[in-house]
């Protein structure tokens, strides 16, 4: 395409040209985010469906998380951050859905209403997570998922979810002690002769 | 009440490296049978990790080539939209200048008196022709140097805000 050409086509190649910069400077081509896709989008769906308790809605949120972080800019650090930074988008992403549809904060969401309308006893009815998640508010949800399953500090917990690290501990200690009580009561009541 | 656990740290360590509970110290296995912080540690990261293992059996839908071209076509019309900004902003600019001077023109013409109405049914093929004539020939000064001075300042203005925005 010529640069003197007289219709729009001269500012089309130049968005393209601008376009295809921007592309050249992201840390890894389709095929290097391919192999990052397949290592790290089953976690980050398994985060979202069991804090989500929605099978639809975390795939949804799962394809948004990986647009938004192919478009932003990407954080140092390698593949650790990467995933890291994927999980901030995905908490971010879930958070506004539920500002959306209840118009209200996440924290203030009742556990019983959300409880009683999600799927997350469905989702494992067999297994002993399920309904105790179930009762458990979304943010609670969200802390214990990132710290036991995940695996990440204190301090990467608050950087994902955005809360102060002083205050992911003690609604951590709280959310633990909570689930593992719930867990305990579910387990014996499984042990219980019919 | 906030209470912590000096194993803790040790538990979590032969947790995550997937020691525990065979490749752990008898005294360790003791401990945490013992410790309500740790055994709720022990609880839930067990639940937790089994859990997962279950979820991720299940494959994410989309494919990765779909999402990096979706991608692409979203950083594009970022790109294009922020290119076509700064024209909007002087697109924009420019018509509430040009509506300003055209307001303040037609005031000024109503402050001068001229009857709108009469001139407009006074109007004749014959009459506007020699108006039109002896406005060119003889023009009224102030008229014919504001409205084009108001309009090139109208111009420039443009011009200057889609510089200045473009330059941001």
């Amino acid at each position: 395409m010529r640069k003197d050409d007289t219709t729009g086509e001269y500012v089309i190649a130049n968005v393209e040209a601008r376009a295809a910069l921007r592309a050249d400077e992201l840390p890894m081509d389709s095929d290097a985010f391919a192999g990052f896709y397949q290592r790290s989008a089953p976690a980050l769906r398994a985060y979202l469906v069991r804090v989500s308790g929605n099978h639809a809605l975390a795939d949804d949120l799962t394809q948004e998380s990986y647009l938004r972080f192919l478009c932003a800019t990407w954080p140092e650090g390698g593949e650790v951050n990467y995933r890291r930074y994927l999980f901030r988008i995905a908490t971010n992403l879930l958070r506004d859905h539920w500002k959306r549809r209840k118009e209200t904060y996440l924290e203030d969401v009742p556990e019983a209403f959300l409880a009683a309308r999600d799927t997350l006893t469905d989702l494992d009815s067999h297994s002993l997570l399920g309904p105790a998640m179930a009762q458990m508010r979304p943010r609670d949800r969200q802390l214990l998922w990132l710290a036991h399953a995940e695996g990440y500090s204190h301090r990467e917990i608050a950087e994902i979810t955005g809360l102060g690290a002083a205050s992911i501990r003690l609604l951590l200690f709280r959310a633990r002690h909570k689930m593992a009580r719930l867990l305990r009561k579910q387990m014996a009541t499984d042990r219980r002769p019919a | 009440m906030l209470r912590s656990c000096a194993y803790e740290k040790e538990v979590m360590e032969a947790l995550k490296a997937g020691h525990w509970p065979e490749g752990c110290a008898p005294e360790l296995r003791a401990h945490v049978e013992s410790c309500a912080t740790c055994s709720d540690f022990v609880l839930l990261t067990q639940a937790f990790q089994s859990a997962k293992s279950e979820s991720v059996q299940e494959a994410p839908t989309g494919s990765p080539g779909l999402l990096w071209w979706r991608a692409q076509l979203r950083r594009r019309n970022a790109v294009t939209e922020r290119v076509s900004r700064p024209i909007t902003i002087a697109q924009t600019f420019a018509w509430i200048v040009t509506s300003v001077v055209g307001v303040i023109l037609i005031a000024s013409q109503y402050g001068d008196r001229v009857r709108w109405a009469s001139w407009w049914a006074g109007l004749e093929p014959a009459k506007l022709l020699h108006f039109l004539s002896g406005s060119l020939v003889k023009p009224d000064g102030n008229l014919l140097l504001i409205i084009p001075g108001l309009g090139v300042l109208a111009l420039l203005s443009g011009i200057v805000v889609y510089l200045a925005s473009e330059k941001s």
